[in-house]
This record gives structure tokens, C-alpha cells and sequence, in this order.
């Protein structure tokens, strides 16, 4: 199947449009074939993916707007194509794991229409196309947290969507000056970025455009000072929505700096390293310390996504491609384990109404199946050897050493950190005495649950036993990337600081 | 003794005349048929104007490019098309909003029709001239229709829109023949294209220059009352709230686009023989237009003003493109007016098929928020839709104004105004707030004493109108390109 890169994006939107038709008893039970469907065709495309080819692959190319360069134009590379697998399976585990009642036909639709953009986001390669998706994704998820969030929902969402509009709007300023270059150049418009990569910039011009496409990503990451928004929006946002947002949507800020940012500004992408970093720093350490404050569970796994979303930045700007992998491996392991969390404190919400660590204590020993699920997702989400957080931030942390050890040393007191918060609230939801009566008869995971967690349990541990046959395909994409910004590199600063696997092997 | 004047017909060439006159004597037509009998459905009127409309569509669209006529007076250029054509593509929307099925007091009078197909015909003539004199005859003619059809919906409020807009429209009026006033003096000519070529050859004397850039700003002065931009704008939103709902659509429109190409015609000489002051002028009105008016926006507690300050904005947004004066801003002036013509009118018409004739939901307003609360259970279709038009307004992609936004703010980048296209951006940010708003209370409010009636005035006519309005904005991702390389093509073919 050649065109199976438009199936995957349209087929859920079509579905959804086809939901409004579904009764309104039957419709959680389609949304999960649905989601089943596109998680299959996801995997397909896993498995006709050739891993050691680092371009490319499947690419369609369908001319839109010729005279203004637009078109649509998808691919997929080792880069984005396990972000749509892992996307796929958290839209199916978050609906069978779901627990609305309430208009659940409203949900099911959003929900498929989400995943119809984000899985545009992660596979087009035309920059108005990303854009679209990009900005199309904002739509449901104001929905989801508007309508069936917490009492601040409102607030919350629209936060949430200007937050992220404004940003977007400066990086399409951007977008439509790197296409005027580009015009300027050849003499032709286009949007496609694989055209754009060919660009030589001047490297006032480079930083000037990093500063704009920064802003649209730094927002969606969020980085550190633009993080304010997520905290509500997952404080607000139902489990569903939490999940979605912290699995999947911050994805796209990282991604696309990987995408747009390292190749097409390779010089200022060098030159704003440190700048970066002490951002990145700044959100990895002052972030977990916030989660330490926090007395409700989810607001302590919110701020330790932020947290481990600083390491993955880290890892993006390490300019070599451990780091680069790592950071990749790290945003699929952070959207399972953070995914998996939120899902687990959505759990006890739906059985005490409260997100408090001090409602609870002893909760080992009234629900032991979701202890032991609850912590080896803790473990994974410090970090702990054979899990699959460890593989991710190790080899981050090992490709930031080549530029700084000592902001290596500090981001890796995040492991540290992350451990005495993660730790803590285990402590004092899970362990002591049953001190009060209201927990005494609560239910452990019901068979629902299971089947939603799982699944991610396992992943969790396969992939931090044995990660080659996923960490490999990325690679070889990022290590073609890697080599590629070295080419490119103008400046004598930037090109010994990106180390591509040819100058390695020359050692 | 006066000298015979023997003029052949073929030199007047007729042809480019002869939408203008459609427009006209469909206008007569509608009188005369109202002497022979009267008492007649106003859907026989709505469906006359209609053809005439649509008659006149055909004899613009078959004119060819570049000719003059009419003793030189009227100039047939691809601007002139396009704008004839925008015009008319509006009015047709337009006029069957007319067909609601409850009874309102303008339509019962054949002289509403009447004076509509007038007021086209005063459009027509004013962006299709070159002349100063022409243009401010069609200005004037098209403007004193309008005032009546807005007083025409007799209410007091309605009175209160048109005496305002008239009174405006007349100090405007004013403006503009002062400014040209004074470029006669300065130049001795009323014709653009002679203008531009004695401007040319005096650009050294100090005099003349001063002149000519005082006139230039009675001329801006004029045009920003027409187009409200701040500070001229004040009569804006009072007009647009006294107007009935589709009346406001038309008016965020028509007029606009009118006054734009002459814009165009006037400041892009100016500019092209380097007068920078004027240029900065227009940068400056626009950009201050965009953003306060987006500031109001955010505050009002009426949808219909909500709209009426994001006309006002958007048209602010428009008009920074004329101060750039290249063939793709150009061409993205159109290209804008086309796509959210459908979506704005579309908007209007939700309003319009939720108008009572009391007010049911608030002392003061007919459209407030509360109105729409909740509406997704009421009427999950109307919500869907308006909230369709809201995302288009705010510029997001895929729907029609978006590709409109992304070329004027292209343009602007090409231009080298890479801050004017980030201002845009902004603005663009900050407009998503009060449109989101809207879609809030629609999806996420609870209904509040809703008796299922707001949409009261809705019948088969006007959902068919809304319903091609929703097609155009949600499918513009597949004629954006024909639609562009037609505007281009016509835009460049008159050398804007």
C-alpha cells in the first residue's frame, strides 16, 4: 500500500464523521475498533518500514496550491514513525481505559478527529500541511478539556489554546519568510521542507528564524518560562485528555524541532545551544522541585512531565546523535510512562472523586494489583535500570556530556530529584497505615483498567530490556540527519560541535 | 457659436456600461412592476433581483480586460472585474437572506429592492473609473442607498445606525472632495492616470508636493470613514447593530471592497511615484485599526458587535496590503474579500436566523452570549456551524480565511515588512479570544432558559444560503488554487 500514509491520517477522521451515526450506547465500543484499526494499520506500517533505510519512505506528493508551493506532501522516517505507533496505541489504551459516561458519543468523535491530527502532525512534510494539522489539533482538545474537565475547565482550555495559537502564529511568520528565501533562491514557492533543508542561510537570518520557529515549539513543549499553561490543562483535563496531551501533543514541540529547526538551521541551532540548555536545565530542576511541593498527585506527574520533557530538549540539542536518538526513544517512553500515569491516578479518582496524597495511605494493601502497576510505572519514570525510561535518559545524558559534562551532571541530578518526589508520593498514597475509613473498601483494578494498563506495563519492560529493534531505525534516521547538519554547517564552531557518524569513525 | 460634437457610438464602447445599466434598469423594472400591481410576495422581488444579479454577474464576467469607455470615463481593468464580480457574489448571498419566514417591515417595499440594485450599480460605477468625479458620484449614489436600507428596518436603533453612518458618510464626503480638490489644483486633471504622469514631472517642487500630500491624507481620511478604521471607525459597530443581521454581513463587505479598490487606484499611485508618507500613514491606520479594534472586540457583550469590531479589524488587516502595494498583496486583497465574504456572511445569517422580534435574552441586545449558551444540546447543527465561521475568522487552517491570512501576511514578508506580518500574527492570536468565546458558551455552557427557540427565523431559503456559505469555507483547501491564479492573473493583467 502506497498511499497507506493518507489512510492513516484520514481513516479515523472518516470514522469520525461516520460516529455521529453510531448509537450512543454502541459509540465506546466503535471508538475502540476504530482505534484498534488504525493501530493495526499503524503497525503495518512498522512492519513494511525498512529500518536501515534512514530517508524518507512512502512518501505522496499531490500538488495543492502550485503557485504558492503548497502541497500535499506526507513521509514517514525512523523519526516520526514510532511517535504515530505510540500515538495510536495511547488514543486506543485512553478509550478503553476511558470511564465518561457523559455524552461519551461527543468524546468518541473528538477523540478520532485528535488522532487525525496528530498523526497529520507527525507524518507531513509540507510545512503549511504540518501547520494545519498543528493548529487543527488545538480544536478537540479545547473541546475535551472544556467539556469534561474539572471546575476551572474554561479557563483552563482557552489558556491552553492561546497559549499555543499565539506560538504558532509567530512560527508561521516564520515559515512564510524561510519560503520567501526560498523563493528569493530558486525562483519557485515551495513549503516542502525536504526542499527547505537544501537552504544555505546567513547565520543572522538562521537565528532570526530559530527565535520564530522557537516560539511555536518552545510553547508546545513547554519550556520554561512558557510551561504556565500545562499545569492547568492537566489539572483540569480529564484522564482522557491528560493522557492525549502529555503522551502525544507535547511531542510535537520536540518533534519539531528535530524536524525543522536542527536540519534546516544547523548554525543557529549550535549557536543557541546554551541558551537552550539553561532553559532546559531551568525547566528540568525548577520543575521537580515544584512537583516535590505539590500535595495533589496529578499536579506532582504534570510537573515531572515538564521535567522530563527539559531532558528530552537536552537531548535534541546535544548535536550528535546519541543524544538525538535518545531524545526520540525518550518521547516515546515518556508519552507511555506519563500516559500510564495519568491513567493510574485516573483511576483512583474515579473511585474517591480526590487526587489528594493526603486523602490516601496504605493503599498497597487494599488494591495490590495497582500498587504494583503504579510502581513499576514510578520506576520507569526515575528511570530505573531495565525500565524503559533508563535507555532514553542515559543515552541523552551521554550525548549532552560531548557538550557540556557539567549541565550533563546537574540534568542528571533530575534521576535524584525525580526519585524523591516519585518516591514520596508512593510513600504516602501506597504505604503506611490505612489511616482513613473511606479507602477501606475500594475496589481494585477492574478488568477494564487491566486491559488498558497492561499492555504499557509490558512495553515498559520490554523495551527497557531490549530496545535495539525500535532505538535501530531511529538511528539510522537520525544518524542521516546528524551527517546531513554536518554537511550543511557553515561555521568552523558549529561543525565541530555537531559529530556525525562519519568524523566518529575517523577517530 | 458651440462647435457640433459628433461622437460615434462605438467610440462611448457600450459594453463597458452595460453591467451598470443591467443593474439599473432591474431597479426600474422592480418600480415599474410595483406601479402596475402592488400588494406582490416580496419573494417574486428577492427572486427578480436575483436574475438581475445574476445577468449582471454574466455581462461582467464576460468583459475583456483593459478597455475604456464611456468617453473614457470608465475603466474596465482586471481589478474592476474581480471587485464587480465580489460585489455581486455578495449581493446574490445577500438578497435571499430576505426570504425569512417571518415578516419584516423592510421587505414588504418594492423600494427596497429598488434601491439595492441601485446601490449596486453605484458600486459598479465607482470601481470601475478612473475618474476622481466618477468615483465620487458612485460613492455618493451607492452610499444614500445604503443609509435607507439600514433605516428602512424600522426600529429605533435603526434610525439612530443610518442618521449616524449618514452623517459620517457625509463628512467623508467632504474629505474627499476637498482632497480632490486639491489634487485638481495641484495638477490640473482628475484622471488617476494623468495625475500620475504630472505628479511625475513635478515631484521637485516643494509647493506642489506639500499639496499633493495634504490631499493625499483628505483623500486617506476619506477612505478610512468608509472602511471605518481607527480613529474613524466610531460609527462602526452603532451602524452595524442598527442594521439588520444580513444587512451588517453585506455592509462588513461591499462597501469595504469598494472602498479598497479605489484605495488601491488612489494610494497605489501615490506610493508607485514615491510619496512614503503616504505609505506610512496607511501602514500606521491599519495596524492601529487591527489591534484596537480587536481590543473592543474582546469586550463586547454582544455577538453582533463582536463581529461588527472584527469586520472592522479584518478590514484593518486588508488594508495594511494596499500599503504594500505588490501584485501578490494586491491579489491577496481579493483573495481575502472572497473567502470571507462567504464566511462572514454566513456568520451574520446565524445571527439573522436567531432574530426575534423581541428582546428575549436581554434588555439591550438582540445577540448576546447568553443567547447561544449550551447551544450544541439545543441544536447541535447550528453550533457546529457557527462555530465553523468563528474558526475561520480566527484564521484557522484548513478553513477559507486562513489562505487568505497566509497570503497578505506572505506578501508582507516578501515586501520586507517581517514585523507587519508578525502584528498580524498577533492580532490574529488575539482575535481567536473573543471568537473561541463565543464557541465556549455555545459547547461548554449549560443552556439557560432555553425554550429551543433561537433559532426562530429559520427557514429553507436562508439554510440554503448558510449552507453554501459552510460548503465554501470548510472545502477552500481545493479551489484556493484557481481562484488565486485567476485573481493574480486579473490583478497583474491591470498592472497593480
Amino acid at each position: 500500500m502506497d498511499n497507506i500514509l493518507s489512510i492513516l491520517i484520514f481513516f479515523p477522521a472518516f470514522a469520525g464523521v461516520l460516529g455521529f451515526i453510531v448509537d450512543k450506547n454502541s459509540a465506546r465500543a466503535y471508538g475502540i475498533s476504530v482505534a484498534s484499526i488504525e493501530f493495526l494499520l499503524a503497525v503495518w506500517l512498522w512492519m513494511s518500514f525498512d529500518g536501515s533505510n534512514g530517508s524518507m519512505q512512502f512518501v505522496e506528493m499531490l500538488p495543492l496550491v502550485p503557485d504558492f508551493g503548497i502541497s500535499y506532501y506526507l513521509g514517514v522516517d525512523g523519526i516520526s514513525l514510532f511517535i504515530v505507533v505510540m500515538a495510536t496505541l495511547m488514543i486506543l489504551l485512553g478509550m478503553i481505559g476511558m470511564s465518561i459516561e457523559k455524552d461519551i458519543k461527543n468524546m468518541i468523535i473528538s477523540l478520532l478527529f485528535l488522532e487525525m491530527t496528530m498523526v497529520g502532525v507527525f507524518l507531513a512534510l509540507d510545512a503549511v500541511i504540518f501547520y494545519l494539522f498543528w493548529e487543527l489539533s488545538l480544536v478537540p482538545m479545547l473541546y475535551i478539556i472544556g467539556a469534561w474537565g474539572g471546575p476551572k475547565r474554561v479557563y483552563a482550555s482557552i489558556k491552553f489554546f492561546l497559549y499555543t495559537f499565539i506560538g504558532s502564529l509567530i512560527m508561521l511568520v516564520g515559515m512564510l519568510f524561510l519560503a520567501y528565501l526560498y523563493h528569493d533562491v530558486t525562483g519557485t514557492w515551495s513549503f516542502a521542507i525536504t526542499d527547505w533543508y537544501a537552504l544555505v542561510l546567513p547565520i543572522e537570518t538562521q537565528i532570526w528564524l530559530f527565535i520564530a520557529f522557537f516560539f511555536g515549539f518552545a510553547i508546545k513543549v513547554p519550556m520554561f518560562p512558557f510551561h504556565t499553561w500545562l499545569p492547568y490543562a492537566h489539572g483540569q483535563a480529564p484522564t482522557i485528555g491528560s493522557v492525549i496531551l502529555a503522551a502525544v501533543l507535547l511531542k510535537m514541540g520536540t518533534y519539531g524541532f528535530i524536524r525543522f529547526s536542527l536540519p534546516i538551521l544547523p548554525d543557529a541551532s549550535v549557536y543557541m545551544i546554551t541558551p537552550v540548555a539553561i532553559l532546559a536545565l531551568i525547566m528540568v530542576v525548577y520543575t521537580a522541585m515544584i512537583a516535590y511541593a505539590q500535595k495533589d498527585m496529578k499536579q506532582v506527574i504534570a510537573y515531572s512531565s515538564v521535567s522530563h520533557m527539559g531532558i528530552i530538549m537536552l537531548g535534541v540539542f546535544a548535536m550528535n546523535s546519541e543524544g538525538i536518538s535518545g531524545s526520540i526513544f525518550l518521547m516515546l517512553s515518556h508519552g507511555v510512562v506519563s500516559g500510564a500515569l495519568f491513567m493510574l491516578v485516573g483511576v483512583i479518582y474515579d473511585r474517591r472523586h480526590t487526587k489528594m496524597m493526603s486523602e490516601f495511605g496504605g493503599l498497597a494493601s487494599i488494591m495490590p494489583k495497582y500498587a504494583v502497576i503504579f510502581g513499576i510505572m514510578l520506576m520507569a519514570s526515575v528511570g530505573l535500570p531495565l525500565t524503559i525510561g533508563f535507555v532514553g535518559e542515559f543515552l541523552v545524558l551521554l550525548g549532552f556530556y560531548n557538550i557540556s559534562p557539567i549541565m550533563t551532571i546537574i540534568a542528571g541530578s533530575t534521576i535524584i530529584l525525580g526519585a524523591v518526589y516519585m518516591l514520596s508520593l508512593y510513600k504516602k498514597t501506597f504505604f503506611g497505615e490505612v489511616t482513613n475509613d473511606e479507602n477501606k473498601g475500594l475496589k481494585d483494578l477492574n478488568s477494564r483498567e487491566m486491559y488498558s494498563l497492561v499492555p504499557l506495563v509490558l512495553i515498559v519492560v520490554w523495551l527497557g530490556v531490549y530496545p535495539k529493534p525500535i532505538l535501530e531505525p531511529i538511528d539510522n534516521s537520525v544518524k542521516s540527519l546528524v551527517s546531513f547538519m554536518d554537511k550543511k554547517a557553515q561555521t568552523q564552531e558549529a561543525k565541530d560541535i555537531i559529530v556525525s557518524p562519519k568524523k566518529e569513525e575517523g577517530k | 457659436m458651440l462647435e457640433p460634437i459628433s461622437v460615434s457610438l462605438e467610440s462611448l464602447n457600450m459594453a463597458t456600461l452595460a453591467p451598470m445599466l443591467i443593474a439599473i434598469c432591474g431597479a426600474l423594472i422592480i418600480l415599474i412592476i410595483d406601479l402596475f400591481k402592488d400588494g406582490l410576495h416580496k419573494s417574486l422581488y428577492v427572486m427578480l433581483t436575483l436574475l438581475v444579479l445574476l445577468i449582471d454577474l454574466g455581462a461582467t464576467l464576460g468583459l475583456g480586460v483593459n478597455q475604456r469607455g464611456f468617453f473614457d470615463l470608465i475603466l474596465i481593468d482586471g481589478i474592476s472585474i474581480i471587485s464587480q464580480a465580489l460585489i455581486l457574489l455578495a449581493s446574490m448571498l445577500f438578497i435571499p437572506l430576505a426570504l425569512t419566514s417571518k415578516r419584516f417591515h423592510e421587505y414588504s417595499y418594492p423600494e427596497y429592492f429598488a434601491l439595492f440594485l441601485f446601490m449596486i450599480a453605484g458600486y459598479q460605477f465607482m470601481v470601475s473609473s478612473d475618474n476622481l468625479i466618477l468615483i465620487f458620484v458612485g460613492l455618493e449614489t451607492a452610499s444614500l442607498s445604503l443609509y435607507t436600507l439600514i433605516a428602512m428596518h424600522n426600529r429605533s436603533n435603526s434610525y439612530e445606525a443610518a442618521v449616524k453612518y449618514f452623517t459620517m458618510g457625509a463628512l467623508a464626503a467632504g474629505f474627499f472632495v476637498m482632497g480632490s480638490a486639491m489634487v485638481y489644483a495641484a495638477t490640473g486633471s482628475l484622471e488617476l492616470y494623468k495625475i500620475a504622469e504630472v505628479m511625475q514631472s513635478r515631484m521637485d517642487e516643494a509647493g506642489v508636493m506639500v499639496l499633493l500630500i495634504s490631499s493625499g491624507i483628505m483623500l486617506l481620511i476619506a477612505f478610512a470613514f468608509k472602511m471605518s478604521l481607527f480613529p474613524f471607525h466610531t460609527w462602526g459597530p452603532d451602524a452595524y447593530e442598527g442594521a439588520s443581521a444580513p444587512l451588517a454581513g453585506y455592509m462588513s463587505i461591499v462597501p469595504k471592497v469598494a472602498a479598497m479598490v479605489v484605495a488601491m487606484r488612489i494610494f497605489g499611485l501615490y506610493i508607485d511615484i514615491g510619496i512614503e508618507e503616504i505609505r506610512t500613514a496607511i501602514l500606521l491606520l491599519s495596524v492601529l485599526t487591527m489591534t484596537l479594534a480587536n481590543m473592543m472586540a474582546l469586550v463586547q457583550l454582544d455577538v453582533k458587535r463582536m463581529l461588527a469590531y472584527s469586520s472592522i479589524s479584518h478590514a484593518g488587516f486588508v488594508m495594511a496590503a494596499i500599503a504594500l502595494d505588490t501584485t501578490k498583496a494586491n491579489s491577496g486583497v481579493f483573495l481575502y474579500y472572497m473567502l470571507f465574504l462567504f464566511t462572514n456572511l454566513g456568520a451574520f445569517s446565524m445571527l439573522w436566523i436567531s432574530r426575534h422580534k423581541n428582546n428575549k435574552f436581554h434588555n439591550r441586545f438582540d445577540h448576546p452570549y447568553e443567547k447561544f449558551a449550551g447551544l450544541i444540546k439545543v441544536m447541535p447543527l447550528g453550533a457546529v456551524v457557527m462555530a465553523l465561521f468563528m474558526l475561520s475568522l480566527a484564521g484557522v487552517p484548513p478553513f477559507s480565511v486562513f489562505w487568505g491570512k497566509i497570503y497578505i501576511m506572505s506578501s508582507a514578508v516578501d515586501a520586507g515588512y517581517v514585523w507587519l506580518a508578525i502584528v498580524m500574527g498577533l492580532n490574529s492570536a488575539i482575535s481567536a479570544y473573543y471568537y473561541l468565546k463565543l464557541i465556549v458558551y455555545m459547547f461548554l455552557k449549560e443552556p439557560a432558559d432555553n425554550d429551543g427557540t433561537i433559532y426562530y427565523n429559520i427557514n429553507k431559503p436562508l439554510m440554503t444560503i448558510i449552507g453554501i456559505a459552510v460548503f465554501v469555507t470548510v472545502t477552500s483547501i481545493l479551489y484556493i488554487q484557481p481562484l488565486l491564479q485567476y485573481i493574480t492573473y486579473m490583478v497583474s493583467a491591470s498592472g497593480y
